[in-house]
């Protein structure tokens, strides 16, 4: 069980959708994702860079021929970081009161 | 933190859970896995119809050792498309299970239905039992395994 710490960066709507997809893959490309979340390519890429930027997740460019991809996949730090969000969250349901 | 109330930590929960849900929707195996079993299939059917009965074993063999070697990589259903990979936590133990239960459960049907076929008269019994069967498996065959990792909650 994760320690309970509210999370500031994730948890608005769409990050956390997010975060929450990418905690549920190994990796994802992009295109998955935008058409998963219903994003333009860039809002998509706004959300991954302010991610990626605070270590949440790394990004990976890839080209198998002519088909170049990029894969997003959160670091432990971002898995770590969503778990304690998902603590935080429960907890509250519960009725813990906020959470730090 | 801003000072979120039970009702939108509970929309926040949702918002996790459906996303989740989202992503072990991706578990299964690629459409080419289905449409390759089809076809060793119905090369299955031609042989045991018409081949020799060596050329019979040696080929349930073979095709029982190519769909294992390809299934073993497969089977958790980690990599239905090319756009992700399915973590393990998400990807239920139960999928392999699910995929050699439907198996055997096709394998059941084809007997079944060339057994029918025969009794009924008609020629080439097996052939036409292995191309119903292999029809099911390569149209339907992903529409299967998702009602039968419902049924198992896998």
């Amino acid at each position: 069980m994760s320690e309970a710490r509210f999370d500031e960066l994730i948890h608005p709507s769409t990050r956390l959708s997010l975060v929450a997809t990418l905690a549920a893959t190994d990796w994802a490309e992009f295109a998955y994702l935008r058409d998963l979340l219903s994003l333009s390519d860039s809002a998509l890429s706004k959300q991954l860079s302010t991610l990626e930027a605070a270590g949440y997740l790394v990004t990976e460019r890839l080209s198998a021929g002519r088909r170049r991809t990029v894969r997003a996949q959160l670091t432990d730090t971002g898995r770590d970081a969503f778990a304690g969000h998902v603590a935080a969250l429960q907890a509250i349901v519960g009725g813990d009161g906020p959470v730090g | 933190m801003e000072d979120l109330t039970p009702e939108q930590a509970r929309e926040a929960l949702d918002v996790v859970g459906r996303a989740r849900a989202d992503v072990a929707l991706e578990v299964g195996l690629p459409r080419w896995y289905w449409w390759a079993m089809a076809a060793g299939w119905v090369v299955l059917g031609v042989i045991g119809a018409v081949g020799p009965v060596w050329l019979t074993t040696v080929a349930t063999i073979a095709f029982g050792a190519g769909h294992s070697a390809v299934a073993s990589r497969l089977l958790d259903g980690r990599r239905r498309t090319r756009g992700l990979q399915v973590s393990r936590a998400v990807a239920d133990r139960r999928v392999p299970l699910a995929v050699i239960l439907m198996l055997l459960v096709l394998v059941a049907v084809t007997v079944g239905a060339a057994l029918a076929l025969d009794a009924d008269g008609a020629r080439h019994s097996q052939v036409w039992a292995a191309v119903i069967v292999a029809a099911v498996i390569g149209f339907g065959g992903p529409e299967i395994l998702q009602t039968l990792r419902r049924w198992m909650h896998a």
